[in-house]
């Protein structure tokens, strides 16, 4: 129901609008567009807006039945008592690790893999490109009992390195994928003229692909964050709470805690505060870093 | 660069190789494998032919479910597409024809930013964001927007509409993303050709459906291919927003919660592979399909 509304204002709005694009158009238009635009975003906003209007109310404000548009005694209680659960810190820094470990490792193995790729021509190289567009679709989860299996062979379950390797595997096929992209623009003519004075081919990758590539690196490196930050299927399945991120540690809270949703909400908010951080920080970049794998090569 | 360069080439993606011959391709082997017995996760393997294959088709579980993920396919990318596609629109060249430049509509920063922003929740949190927003009774969002005396509204706890809400969830989560990149997209088509078709009279209508929707249409793919696999997945969502978890009465059900239960709760390791492998041939033919469309573009290198 909610999703229908917007279209249909959208809609209506197209069609009070056959003014024609040029200069000194009547305003008609542009407010319809805009009121479409501020609906929409409404729809965005709401759900979030209510966390954080629920983050802040204390506990009776909660769970009364009348809706308060804003919190009447705000507090920060939430926050506190977040923080003070139990496994709360500790689950914080194994997310943390978890996702450092699996961000750097996807970034070294995977600026060498994209290296290879873009600078070299060999046998399999096509198949190569196939198999890493082709993985990147299979939904992981038909994989997660032989995953398992390996790991706990291997005695990597309910251990934070087994989850960091997948979490590694996982981001490893869209790193490749856009540094490629981003090596693939960096002219050849560069690496020829730098081996003429004298650099080794490893001194070629070192000293001019690697700087060249530094916005790719950034991009792909927030994307990995947030994939591994938000991840909870697999840590959940291999780990015991003690074990796992701050996702699985929401979900355990949900389900045990029941109705302290302020609490809940202010924890939600404190684990996207790292996303929306590197968000803001990246914001202008998005679209150039959504690309930028599309560059032919 | 011909020279010596095989030493590189193979000491570049030994790792990768040997990460995806032991996470990927090995596991599957193993799925395949496995679906072909009747284990339960623990203890000994006992192989019994096809039996899994023959339960999941007398499994009306797992046409429910085959249908759900259809619904999904067809509705989600349709739906976001066109969203996406209109306010991308909106925000890049919406706002007309000023001073010499085609610009979008006032605050289209502003929007931009907003539209991005549930991409920012992790699946977990808007799962359980919305399990509120749906809640059945009044202390539901929607529900405590309503007038006091009506009937609160059941949401996931519908059979009819438990499906529903599980698509606004989909599209109200992935629209963002694709407003950015159709924009990033329609910020590529020179300006030049929106002003010779304005020049020559072309409505705002007739420059989206003639001008911009044909040149975008390769991103629209691409778009097209994510969002069909997020449709074969959403196992997130329906995991820890639906009640009793697929239900009610499996109404909700997916081809992956089908995976994940079986394997993991009903001890039924076996025929939760055999649903794996279903899924992975469903997700490959799908994937194979719309590649095939998009081949020019995207395998060619």
């Amino acid at each position: 129901m909610v999703a229908v509304a917007p279209v249909m204002k959208k809609r209506r709005a197209k069609s009070a609008d056959d003014g024609v694009l040029t200069v000194g158009r009547s305003k008609a238009g542009t407010i319809a567009a805009n009121t479409a635009g501020i609906l929409f975003s409404i729809f965005m906003l709401f759900p979030v807006y209510w966390v954080l209007n629920t983050a802040f109310k204390p506990a009776n404000e909660v769970l009364s039945l009348e809706p308060t548009l804003l919190p009447k005694n705000p507090t920060f209680d939430n926050f506190l008592s977040a923080f003070k659960a139990p496994l709360f810190l500790e689950n914080m820094l194994n997310g943390v690790i978890i996702t450092l470990l699996a961000v750097a490792g996807a970034l070294v193995v995977g600026f060498l893999a994209a290296l290879s790729i873009a600078r070299f021509k060999f046998y399999g190289r096509k198949s190569i490109i196939l198999v890493i567009l082709v993985v990147q679709l299979i939904p992981f989860i038909s994989l997660l009992i032989p995953l398992f299996l390996m790991l706990q062979q291997a005695k990597l379950t309910n251990s934070l390195i087994g989850v960091s390797i997948t979490y590694l595997v996982l981001i490893l096929p869209y790193t490749v994928w856009t540094l490629r992209g981003f090596i693939s623009g960096i002219p050849r003519e560069l690496d020829e003229a730098a081996l003429i004075d004298g650099c080794t081919r490893a001194q070629v990758f070192w000293r001019i692909i690697l700087p060249l590539t530094g916005p790719g690196l950034v991009a792909t490196s927030v994307y990995g964050f947030i994939q591994a930050w938000n991840e909870f299927i697999i840590i959940n399945t291999l780990n015991s709470p003690d074990k796992q991120n701050l996702m699985a540690w929401l979900l355990q809270n949900q389900t045990t805690r029941g109705t302290a949703w302020g609490p809940l909400m202010a924890g939600a908010i404190i684990t996207s505060i790292p996303v929306v951080i590197f968000f803001l920080i990246i914001q202008r970049n998005i679209a150039t870093g959504l690309t930028a794998g599309a560059v032919k090569g | 660069m011909r020279r010596g360069k095989y030493p590189f080439i193979i000491g570049f993606l030994i790792v990768p190789v040997a990460l995806y011959c032991t996470f990927v391709v090995a596991a599957y082997i193993q799925t395949f494998q496995l679906s072909l017995s009747n284990w339960s996760g623990l203890g000994p393997i006992e192989y019994v032919g096809f039996d899994n294959f023959t339960k999941l088709w007398h499994d009306e579980l797992f046409w429910k479910s085959i249908r759900h993920n259809l619904f999904l396919l067809i509705l989600l990318p349709i739906v976001t597409i066109i969203l996406a596609l209109v306010f991308a629109f909106l925000l890049n060249v919406g706002g007309g024809h000023k001073g010499g430049t085609t610009r979008g509509v006032w605050g289209s920063k502003i929007y931009r930013v907003i539209f991005f922003f549930p991409q920012l929740l992790a699946l977990a949190i808007v799962a359980v964001i919305f399990g509120r927003v749906f809640g059945p009774d009044k202390s539901g969002m929607l529900n405590g927007l309503f007038p006091a005396d009506w009937k609160p509204w059941l949401f996931l706890a519908d059979e009819r509409y438990a499906m529903l809400c599980i698509l606004i969830v989909l599209i109200w989560q992935a629209v963002g993303f694709y407003v950015v990149l159709f924009s990033a997209g329609m910020g590529s088509i020179p300006a030049e050709i929106y002003e010779a078709a304005a020049l020559d009279g072309a409505t705002r209508i007739t420059l989206f459906f003639r001008i911009t929707i044909p040149l975008l249409w390769n991103t629209v793919q691409v778009a097209w291919v994510y969002l069909g696999i997020a449709a074969f997945d959403a196992f997130a969502l329906v995991n820890i927003m639906t009640v009793d978890r697929g239900g009610p009465n499996g109404a909700s059900s997916v081809l992956s919660l089908m995976i994940y239960r079986n394997a993991f709760e009903f001890s039924q390791a076996g025929y939760a592979s055999a649903l794996g492998v279903v899924l992975f041939f469903l997700t490959l033919t799908f994937a194979a399909l719309t590649l095939r469309v998009t081949r020019r573009d995207s395998v060619e290198a």
